[in-house]
């Protein structure tokens, strides 16, 4: 009985997990924010499923099957994030750095460039004082 | 019905707003409602193994989270490249 009440619990948590980032999914403003509305369904969901399993069957294959499941899940869950990150920025951005291939370089030469100079005339004024 | 089985067509009732954004959404997220949909229907594919009390059938999810992983990682790429 408690065993059941458990499971039962269990499962309402991991349905009510899903909803909520169906929900958020559909609400959140940009791809940006859907995003991060994907890892309780990817992440929580299948802990508490494997839980439910674990309660009901106890350890033996069917639980420890629905846990390899969960782990491919979880060390899937990640890396899946970050290339679809990356991915929206390149559509938007043209670069996942958020600027067109090489133009970092440029900007940091330029700086570099002028750092050089300031410090130059700091010299030249730090000689002329000396003088 | 045991729990399990009404958890999995709860689960599957759920993704409705997700199934909209997939379908109505621009295409990145139409490839994050794809992710959300297709770890939903790993969770489902277990939770109906366990409710029917076929233990076969446990094998689908472990695969399907395998595929999620291919799958997913092919559609993003194929949104950054070509789409």
């Amino acid at each position: 009985m408690i065993r059941e009440v458990i499971t039962d619990m269990l499962l309402a948590l991991a349905v009510l997990t899903v909803a909520a980032s169906a929900i958020g999914v559909a609400i959140a403003p940009d791809a940006y924010a859907k995003l991060h509305y994907v890892t309780p369904a990817a992440v929580v969901a299948p802990v508490l499923v494997a839980l439910a399993v674990f309660v009901t069957e106890g350890l033996n294959v069917n639980t420890g099957e629905t846990v390899v499941a969960l782990v491919f899940m979880i060390a899937a869950a990640p890396f899946l994030s970050h290339a679809t990150i990356r991915a929206i920025r390149v559509r938007e951005a043209g670069d996942w750095r958020g600027h067109p291939p090489g133009e970092h370089a440029v900007t940091a030469e330029k700086t570099k460039d002028t750092e050089d100079t300031e410090e130059r005339r700091r010299d030249s004024s730090r000689a002329r004082e000396t003088r | 019905m045991t729990s399990f089985v009404i958890a999995a067509v709860a689960m599957l009732i759920a993704l409705v707003p997700a199934g909209i954004t997939l379908a109505r959404g621009t295409l990145a997220d139409a490839v994050i409602g794809f992710e959300l949909v297709t770890s939903v229907a790993v969770m489902v594919f277990a939770l109906l193994a366990e409710g029917f009390k076929r233990p076969s059938l446990f094998e689908f999810p472990v695969i399907l989270a395998l595929l999620l992983f291919g799958s997913g990682l092919v559609f993003v790429r194929a949104l950054e490249r070509w789409l």
